[in-house]
């Protein structure tokens, strides 16, 4: 296959479980997602009272026979699911320790491998690249060639600037009028208050929030022998520091913005993951689809 | 402090390494591009205090570690005798003490006081680097320069003496020479055991040392090492008098012990004419000291002669043997002054002093008024039984005793109202009717009335008295009346002594005629006034009667040690002096165990920039290199520094991967 980001063993082994919203879709189409509208399909609902206007080929017969009431059966409506990758594309989303691949081609693997598996099982996958700014949307869709536009996309991303997540998380809150799984991928190195309302945001257009939070294991762990100059990805900042004079710091730090990032996340019911860029992405991608059949609300 | 190696010292530029290394560090930072700045700035911000601070101390303790090891390297000398502060010295001036005294040494084997002090200073002045070593001794008492400190113990002038020590005049001269030869800085090092006879602190010179040492054009301190802190087991044996009487030798001798009261019994040995153990005899002490009067029978030795008594061998090899010479029988001179010759009295009293049957002895009698006649320097004996004298007659009786004549005192049947010695006679008192003034207690260990050689008390108790003469003034007491009113008194100046007797030798006074208590007092002060003619045969050593004069040359003649030609002025033994018989023995101040405390050496040396280290049992140098402290301590400052290194147990990571990368 031409894209890095791609390996069709992965695909094969993950196509045969599907993934599913947690929350009901609104689609346009049929899917095999719930709806929040009654429908067609073939899981019971509830019974209701009929009233004038009702389509009489739903009133159940045998219910009226026993209890000489009429009402109607409702069934479960169907509908697809419309997924949106938006991947934070700032220059901090560059950064690699060395041996293991950088966050931005980490969150490329992920989101190439979730869109396909998605178009795949007949729902929309749109993508989303924000780095000061939301510069480039691609409309969810379910036909085939929205996968090559996606992936072609994902292939030319180059990470650069400062991140403007919190602002195109905003944005596409108010631009998504239907009930959406909204899958982010980002180092989240924005102010969390903000990011907790751009989530909430989301939330409340009931969107299902899916939050890939990644970090490189040097920036986990922060081991450095000698001072160091460290430039900063996004505005080019410069601060020289002495790691062993500082590393327990550093490590409360992160373990109280981690902390953090994951409260905000579990008040607005985002399925939260954090993931270090030696993670395997496979089971990474695994997890994530297995673990969404036992959320569904 | 002082340094071995100085140059060395230059190497403490070293100790700036960690820091230029640290500051170089932290120029040569590696340029990396980061993401999470925010964390970082934010870490840096919190990093500051304890971290800072334990960083600071790992700088310290590197930086700590190099200077103590270039100190090490630069071979630092401390020790108890020159601390601190005795470095860089051009000049050492040693007083050292050569005296009887310093030859006490702890046990067989041991080194003695001054081969230890000795010893000790020159491994001191090989740590110092030798600085220039000029020894003034207190035997010779003269300066002399020591070419090497490995050869001060071989030297002469600190070789054993039986001499005692003037320290005040050796550490005048050690300022003398200073302030000739003004050397550089300088320090004058005392090594005594300071016994307080050698330092003599009432000494008026003490002033002109403290304001010698002042003048002294570059300022000087005096370093006093100290020895013979602790007592040490030791008897000594002292020569008090020696004198021959007749066909005798009599030996007054003291034997001293530096502890202990318990009854111990030692062998004496005697050596006459070369002949030893002519008598071994054991003699019981039961306290300090124990007084002896030993009498030689001298036989066919009609001439002079020579020998010594020795006690067995001790912790002070030098204290134990004493040595006497004698010349040939000489007429014994006695005057007995009577306030009336012709009376039986005078007769009684010039028969006790000239008994018949010793054609060498003679006592003349004169009156008052005839005292002219004595010659009071060939007198061993002046009997007094007149109106105590006056004016010159006094003054001639009162040197007379002070260098070594006997005087006795009998009561006049006049009344005497003058003083002699500040002892005066008091009014004639007679006993009642059919009653005797009888004797009380008297000292039976001492004086006129003591005890024969075997130990026989003298009829002192059979002493009856009918009239008696009151003694009045400040004396010692020998023997009282029952009614506790003196009866014998003893005053004792200079080399001499004078006794005063209660009652006459006359039945109208006493029965003293019968019990011959009057002979045996009167022989007895003959043999100590007599002493005082012998003296010619004894001198002390180091004295300048113990010295050769003009063409006299020095031979040994006792055999009790080996003979060493340049030590012989200074060691005790019989010599032979051109053609005089010299019997030398150390001074008898030498067994005093008197030191000078603390107190009184502030006292003395009181404007005086002066350190005191007593000499312990300790067998530390009395300066030592400091190396292996610093090597110590070079080693607690890396093993610090490894500690403050010591990576705290990582900090968890917050959160970990589901799974690492296959």
């Amino acid at each position: 296959m031409k894209y890095d980001f791609l390996d069709t063993d992965v695909l094969a082994r993950l196509g045969a479980i599907p993934l599913e919203s947690r929350f009901p879709m609104v689609g346009n189409v049929a899917g095999r997602h719930r709806s929040p509208h009654r429908g067609s399909s073939v899981e019971f609902a509830e019974y209701r009272k009929y009233v004038p206007g009702d389509d009489t080929r739903r009133l159940d017969w045998k219910a009226y026979a026993r209890s000489d009431r009429y009402y109607i059966k409702e069934f479960e409506a169907d509908t697809n699911l419309r997924a949106y990758f938006v991947i934070d594309t700032s220059g901090s989303m560059d950064f690699t320790s060395g041996e293991n691949p950088s966050k931005i081609d980490f969150a490329k693997k992920i989101a190439a491998t979730l869109a396909y598996l998605i178009v795949n099982q007949g729902d929309s996958a749109g993508l989303s690249c924000c780095n000061e700014k939301l510069h480039l949307e691609i409309p969810p869709s379910r036909r085939a060639a929205q996968l090559q536009h996606i992936f072609e996309t994902l292939k030319d991303i180059e990470p650069t600037g400062e991140t403007g997540l919190v602002h195109a998380l905003h944005q596409i809150a108010e631009k998504t009028q239907q009930r959406a799984l909204v899958i982010i991928l980002s180092d989240l190195f924005v102010e969390t208050e903000k990011l907790a309302d751009a989530l909430q945001h989301l939330r409340f257009r009931k969107h299902d929030i899916a939050m890939f939070h990644l970090l490189d294991p040097q920036e986990v762990d922060f081991h450095f022998e000698r001072p160091h100059r460290f430039v900063d990805l996004e505005d080019g900042a410069v601060v020289v520091a002495e790691p062993n004079l500082i590393v327990d710091e550093y490590h409360e730090a992160l373990r109280e913005f981690l902390e953090t990032v994951e409260t905000k996340c579990h008040n607005v019911h985002a399925d939260y993951h954090f993931l270090q860029t030696n993670a395997n992405y496979e089971k990474v991608v695994s997890d994530f689809i297995t673990s969404r059949l036992t959320k569904k609300r | 402090m002082n340094f071995l190696v100085p140059a060395a010292l230059f190497g403490l530029f070293a100790a700036a390494i960690p820091v230029i290394i640290h500051l170089l560090n932290r120029r040569r930072f590696r340029t990396v591009k980061w993401a999470a700045t925010t964390f970082l700035l934010k870490a840096s911000r919190e990093s500051r205090g304890k971290k800072r601070l334990k960083h600071i101390l790992i700088l310290v303790c590197r930086t700590l570690a190099i200077a103590a090891l270039i100190f090490a390297v630069a071979r630092p000398l401390i020790g108890n005798w020159l601390g601190w502060g005795g470095g860089s010295i051009e000049t050492v001036v040693l007083v050292l003490d050569r005296s009887a005294s310093m030859e006490t040494r702890e046990g067989d084997g041991s080194p003695s006081r001054r081969e230890a002090v000795v010893n000790r200073i020159a491994d001191a002045i090989k740590n110092m680097g030798s600085p220039r070593l000029v020894i003034i001794d207190s035997a010779s008492g003269e300066i002399q320069d020591v070419p090497s400190p490995d050869v001060l113990p071989e030297l002469t002038s600190t070789q054993a003496t039986d001499t005692q020590a003037d320290i005040p005049v050796l550490i005048t001269k050690a300022i003398d020479y200073l302030q000739e030869t003004k050397p550089g800085k300088s320090e004058i090092w005392v090594a005594s055991d300071l016994q307080r006879s050698d330092w003599r602190p009432d000494d008026s010179r003490w002033l002109a040392i403290q304001s010698g040492i002042k003048a002294l054009p570059t300022k000087t301190s005096l370093r006093i090492l100290a020895s013979g802190s602790e007592i040490i087991p030791n008897y000594s044996l002292e020569l008090l008098a020696s004198r021959r009487i007749e066909d005798d030798l009599l030996l007054d001798l003291k034997i001293s012990r530096s502890e202990g009261e318990s009854e111990a019994s030692i062998p004496l040995t005697f050596s006459l004419m070369g002949a030893r153990s002519i008598d071994a005899k054991r003699v019981t002490i039961s306290g300090q000291e124990l007084r002896l009067q030993k009498r030689i029978p001298l036989g066919e030795i009609q001439k002079s002669g020579y020998g010594w008594v020795g006690l067995q061998t001790d912790n002070n090899p030098r204290d134990n043997a004493v040595f006497f010479a004698f010349g040939e029988k000489e007429p014994v001179y006695s005057w007995l002054v009577a306030e009336d010759p012709t009376i039986e009295v005078a007769d009684y009293l010039q028969r006790s002093a000239a008994p018949t049957g010793f054609e060498r002895f003679s006592c003349e009698i004169v009156s008052p008024v005839q005292t002219t006649k004595i010659n009071w320097s060939t007198a061993s004996l002046i009997i007094w039984q007149a109106p105590l004298p006056t004016g010159a007659v006094a003054s001639q009786m009162a040197e007379f005793v002070k260098s070594g004549g006997s005087a006795i005192f009998y009561p006049p049947e006049e009344p005497s109202t003058e003083a002699i010695f500040g002892i005066s006679w008091g009014a004639v008192i007679n006993a009642p009717d059919d009653e005797f003034f009888i004797n009380g207690v008297w000292t039976r260990d001492d004086g006129p009335w003591q005890d024969g050689q075997t130990g026989t008390p003298l009829p002192v108790k059979e002493l009856r008295s009918i009239k008696r003469r009151s003694i009045q003034g400040d004396a010692a007491t020998l023997a009282e009346w029952d009614d506790k009113s003196p009866l014998l008194v003893r005053h004792i100046d200079g080399a001499g002594t004078a006794i005063f007797v209660g009652t006459l030798p006359d039945d109208r006074w006493s029965n003293m005629e019968y019990t011959a208590l009057h002979l045996v007092a009167n022989q007895r002060m003959i043999e100590l006034g007599t002493d005082r003619l012998h003296a010619g045969y004894r001198a002390i050593a180091g004295s300048e009667k113990s010295q050769t004069q003009d063409d006299e040359v020095r031979s040994r003649l006792d055999s009790f040690e080996d003979y060493e030609p340049s030590l012989g002025p200074y060691r005790s033994g019989v010599y032979l002096l051109g053609e005089r018989t010299v019997a030398v023995n150390r001074p008898n101040s030498e067994g005093e165990l008197e030191r000078i405390n603390e107190e009184s050496l502030e006292k003395i040396l009181e404007d005086t920039p002066y350190s005191l280290f007593e000499d312990t049992k300790t067998k530390d140098d009395l300066i030592s290199e400091a190396w292996k402290a610093f090597l110590v301590a070079v080693l607690l400052f890396m093993l610090a520094e490894a500690i403050l290194c010591l990576q705290p147990r990582p900090s968890v990571v917050p959160v970990t991967n589901p799974s690492p990368a296959s």
